[in-house]
């Protein structure tokens, strides 16, 4: 590791203030857990600091700064790895193998700061400020975090330096040590709401199915300590190491790597590992916009992007292409997969949940294309026989830019989705609070039906009796109407309340319409049958603010927040010029490129393409159920805008996601590991760049690729969202205004949804659709599994317990207790009796080792 | 000077009288001091052995042997004690639980 002693090349003032940005967040942990604690319920700290809200964005304000002086620092500088190590954690001395030598090996924290190092700094430091700032406006306005959102803030800090950490640490033990705190932080953040039993079972579950992939990622770590005697990027990716790896043991390299890539498949919840990600929507929105656009799933992605360097080696030329394949084709098959379920879900924040695996599928599919293309093609400067490389600009642009697309789709996806999440929450925020307000005219209602009707009317409806039946039976006197004295003992008999008089006077008077002092049936029947109608038809407790069902027509009303998810789904989408695009076409493109080669690539090149068209329908299918179209309830109508502690990080993220084409052109599409492919120097400055972009994608001059690019963006863009248009959405109601914008979006939807509207109901009901909506079954077949497996070997481990190794014990025990009640028996219980033998007995000895002795 | 074998032999008359003692006296505190008397008759063979001999051991083992005989007493008494809650006797024919 790094220690004291080695040699650091320290560059530039900001990698050495560079630590701050994770102990920045980390010490706000303490600050914030402690004054929570402290001020618990003071005004000041609940009105003036939003509960720790304002501490913990000034932190993570401050760490944004440093992050991002340290980018242009970066930038500036045109690439290159920065070293800084100057903390030395612990020394430990161990035996060498064969001789008598002690080597020392030292433990301690360093900084390793390269592109990927700073691409994912600002995305992590970047939304972890954004997500802050909308946490205020969503946490500190529901009054169910009241007096408890210190601990939210606490928690938030903590997984973002857990993040940052994992990002700017310079061995794999610190990666793994942040990578553990942060999957410390989502069980608790995911577990927020612990009193729910479902949150408390989602964040279970999130920690332990992560955590079947942490033990992969240890054993692969272990091995890869094996071959190295380190896990500092300054050995492991020393040229001269891996060669020397490479040459001895390179199959077992490739298992170590493979073993991490099962570790990046539970944090970035890839198939067969995904289960846990929908059901991490149980924490609250800012939680679910931080795991899924800020940090932890980008954690698995970092991860795999970190192997390059092994991958890229000359030595390694051929060695690791099958695992280059296993990632790619894990990666479509999640994307595939993950699209498909979302297609059913109604639950907002779960269509997009689904989107964020689909998603992640693709960028482990760009790295898996990246990855087989550095390994198998000759893209270094020299060939291994020191000649000089014919092919080598050829090679290394293509390697360069596939590696590229999948870190700038890294980029785009974290920007948009950490919107979409962001606008998700506004949105159901604004649901439930508009339901909360309408909900309260009912209340007042509600709480004036007393306590006994209302028992009363579930009894009636548990026993499936009417009210004319019940009437029947309780009129003893059959005049037609009751007292009450007849009403109480009714009440009494079924076993409701045995009232006093004064209080059965009360209940009376709640349902005696016409004051005479007794009850007639249509009396009754008005009464209880309203109760029992609220009954029937859900209960307020049940609605469900995140369900799509209970909204639609939001464009008009919510105009900021339908604006960011309009732009955030196209990003997602890969709509032409808008973020998402650029980097979803040079993924799609290079892994045509290895199919092209490889066949078995054809099966990851068919799924992202696939997922192209899948992706635009489900993108569209949420925004046109939820935004347009007229208000499926009530609750819809009466939604209002959000407030501005929302409105600020939508609109910033609004803009980043309209700017893709502006960082395409500076050069985001080949981000590149090395320094000869920097910003902005390849092709003529900015105007050079967005002119070699546009022409790249859309006039490529190789036909495969020209047709290609099209091939995509008819799929992704027009196919999909086809469907999406004629089956959801529609119109808004007339009087509704919208902004200039929506115009356009809403026409479309109406023309087509009257033109070629189709019933789908069919294929709605189908047996994929309700496999669909099961999540294909897996999680029923896990939880088989562990019943079938787990449980049946824990309960013959249990067996095998009490009969082998406590048996054992018990019989010993067992057979010294008969034995000693059979000698009791023999004897009288007396002292003096015990005394007399011991003398006699002691006598007997002496005598007869005197006798021998003598 | 007096002949090692007087003290021995005397030695050996006390250590008789407390095993008697010890074997027909039914109340248990005089079984207690029976076992006493026969503590300090060995002790009293170790100090003379010790002054025959001109050797200091046996008088640090007469010491111990003071010393641990104190506490045994107190252990004693309080299982005396113990044993007068429970049975309302000190005679110890009535305390024959060991008996099945």
């Amino acid at each position: 590791m790094a220690g004291s002693g080695s040699s650091e090349i320290v560059h530039s003032t900001a990698a050495q203030y560079a630590p701050w940005i994770l102990l920045l967040p980390m010490l706000a942990f303490p600050i914030i857990l402690y004054l929570g604690k402290a001020l618990n319920g003071n005004k000041m700290w609940k009105d003036t600091l939003k509960e720790g809200g304002l501490i913990a964005l000034g932190f993570m304000g401050a760490s944004l700064v440093l992050s991002l002086w340290l980018v242009v620092d970066f930038i500036g500088a045109y690439g290159g790895t920065e070293m800084l190590s100057d903390w030395t954690w612990f020394t430990s001395s161990m035996w060498a193998d064969g001789d008598n030598a002690v080597s020392t090996v030292s433990f301690g924290f360093g900084i390793h700061i390269d592109h990927i190092t700073v691409m994912l700094l600002f995305i992590a430091s970047f939304l972890c400020l954004l997500i802050n700032t909308f946490a205020i406006g969503y946490m500190n306005t529901d009054p169910i975090n009241d007096n408890r959102n210190h601990r939210f803030y606490a928690e938030f800090v903590l997984f973002c330096s857990g993040m940052l950490g994992m990002v700017l640490a310079d061995s794999f033990l610190w990666l793994f040590i942040f990578w553990e705190l942060m999957g410390l932080c989502s069980y608790l953040l995911i577990g927020f709401y612990y009193e729910r039993p479902s949150a408390a079972y989602a964040a279970k579950k999130a920690f332990l199915t992560t955590r079947v992939g942490d033990v992969f990622l240890m054993v692969g770590l272990a091995i890869l300590w094996d071959l190295f005697g380190s896990l500092d990027y300054a050995v492991v990716f020393d040229s001269h190491n891996i060669e020397a790896v490479a040459n001895n043991s390179a199959g077992t390299l490739a298992w170590a790597l493979g073993l991490m890539f099962i570790g990046a498949v539970g944090k970035s919840a890839q198939f067969p590992l995904h289960v846990w990600l929908p059901d991490a929507m149980e924490g609250p929105t800012p939680v679910s916009a931080l795991i899924h656009a800020a940090t932890m799933v980008n954690a698995g992605l970092y991860l795999v992007a970190r192997m390059f360097p092994f991958f890229g080696h000359e030595a390694m030329h051929g060695e690791l292409a099958d695992l280059a394949f296993i990632i790619a084709a894990i990666g479509g098959t999640t994307a595939v997969m993950a699209a498909a379920i979302a297609f059913v879900q109604h639950d907002l924040k779960k269509v997009l949940a689904y989107s964020t695996m689909s998603q992640l599928a693709y960028i482990f599919t760009g790295l898996g294309a990246a990855l087989y293309l550095a390994n198998t093609l000759h893209w270094h400067k020299y060939l291994p026989d020191g000649t000089t490389n014919p092919e080598y600009y050829v090679n290394h642009g293509i390697v360069i830019v596939a590696f590229g697309a999948a870190l700038f789709h890294l980029f785009n996806h974290a920007m948009a989705k950490g919107m979409l999440f962001m606008a998700s929450g506004a949105v159901i925020h604004e649901v439930h609070h508009a339901h909360h307000h309408l909900h309260h005219h009912d209340d007042d209602h509600g709480h004036s039906d007393p306590e006994e009707l209302v028992m009363l009317a579930k009894y009636l409806n548990d026993n499936d009796q009417t009210v004319y039946e019940f009437f029947k039976s309780i009129d003893l006197d059959g005049s037609g109407d009751i007292d009450m004295f007849e009403f109480q003992k009714a009440l009494t008999a079924s076993q409701i309340a045995n009232l006093p008089p004064w209080e059965m006077t009360a209940l009376v008077k709640a349902v005696d319409l016409n004051g005479d002092g007794r009850l007639n049936l249509p009396e009754l029947d008005l009464a209880l049958g309203r109760i029992i109608s609220d009954l029937d038809h859900g209960h307020h407790d049940e609605f469900d603010a995140q369900s799509m069902e209970n909204m639609g027509g939001l464009a008009s009303k919510m105009p900021i927040t339908a604006t960011a998810m309009l732009v955030g789904s196209l990003s997602i989408m890969g709509f032409p010029l808008i973020g998402g695009f650029w980097s979803k076409e040079g993924i799609i493109a290079n892994t045509w490129r290895v199919a092209l080669e490889d066949p078995r690539f054809f099966y990851p090149a068919l799924c992202v393409l696939l997922g192209a068209g899948m992706t635009g329908f489900y993108m569209s299918r949420m925004w046109l159920k939820t935004f347009a179209g007229s208000p499926k309830g009530e609750v819809a109508a009466h939604v209002h805008p959000t407030n501005t502690w929302i409105k600020i990080p939508l609109f910033t993220l609004t803009f980043f996601s309209l700017g893709g084409v502006i960082l395409a052109s500076m050069g985001f599409t080949h981000w590149a590991p090395d320094i000869e492919y920097g910003l902005m120097s390849d092709h003529g400055g900015f105007i050079g760049g967005f002119l070699y972009e546009m022409e790249h994608v859309f006039a490529n001059s190789k036909p495969f690729f020209f047709i290609l690019t099209y091939i995509a963006i008819f799929i992704g863009a027009i196919v999909g969202p086809g469907i999406a248009l004629s089956l959801y959405g529609g119109a808004l109601d007339e009087g509704e205004t919208v902004k200039p914008w929506f115009t356009p979006v809403l026409a479309l939807n109406a023309a087509v949804k009257g033109r070629y509207h189709w019933d789908n109901s069919a294929l709605a009901g189908s047996g994929f659709a309700t496999a669909l909506s099961n999540r294909l079954y897996f999680d029923h077949y896990y939880d088989m599994a562990m019943l079938k497996i787990v449980a049946a070997f824990s309960n013959k481990a249990a067996e095998a317990d009490a009969s082998v190794i406590d048996g054992t014990v018990k019989t010993i025990e067992r057979t010294s207790q008969d034995i000693s009640t059979k000698l009791r028996a023999l004897t009288t219980g007396s002292a003096r009796d015990y005394i007399l033998m011991a003398a006699v007995g002691t006598l007997a000895l002496v005598g007869l080792i005197w006798g021998v002795v003598a | 000077m007096i002949d090692p074998a007087w003290v021995s032999g005397l030695s050996a008359l006390l250590f008789v009288i407390g095993l008697a003692g010890a074997f027909t006296r039914k109340n248990a505190i005089i079984v207690l001091m029976c076992i006493e008397l026969m503590l300090n008759a060995a002790n009293m063979q170790f100090a003379a052995a010790a002054v025959h001999h001109g050797d200091t051991t046996g008088w640090v083992y007469t010491i111990f042997a003071i010393a641990i005989a104190a506490s045994e007493v107190a252990i004693g008494l309080a299982i005396f004690l113990a044993m007068y809650g429970q049975h309302e006797s000190i005679t110890l024919d009535d305390v024959n639980v060991l008996k099945n």
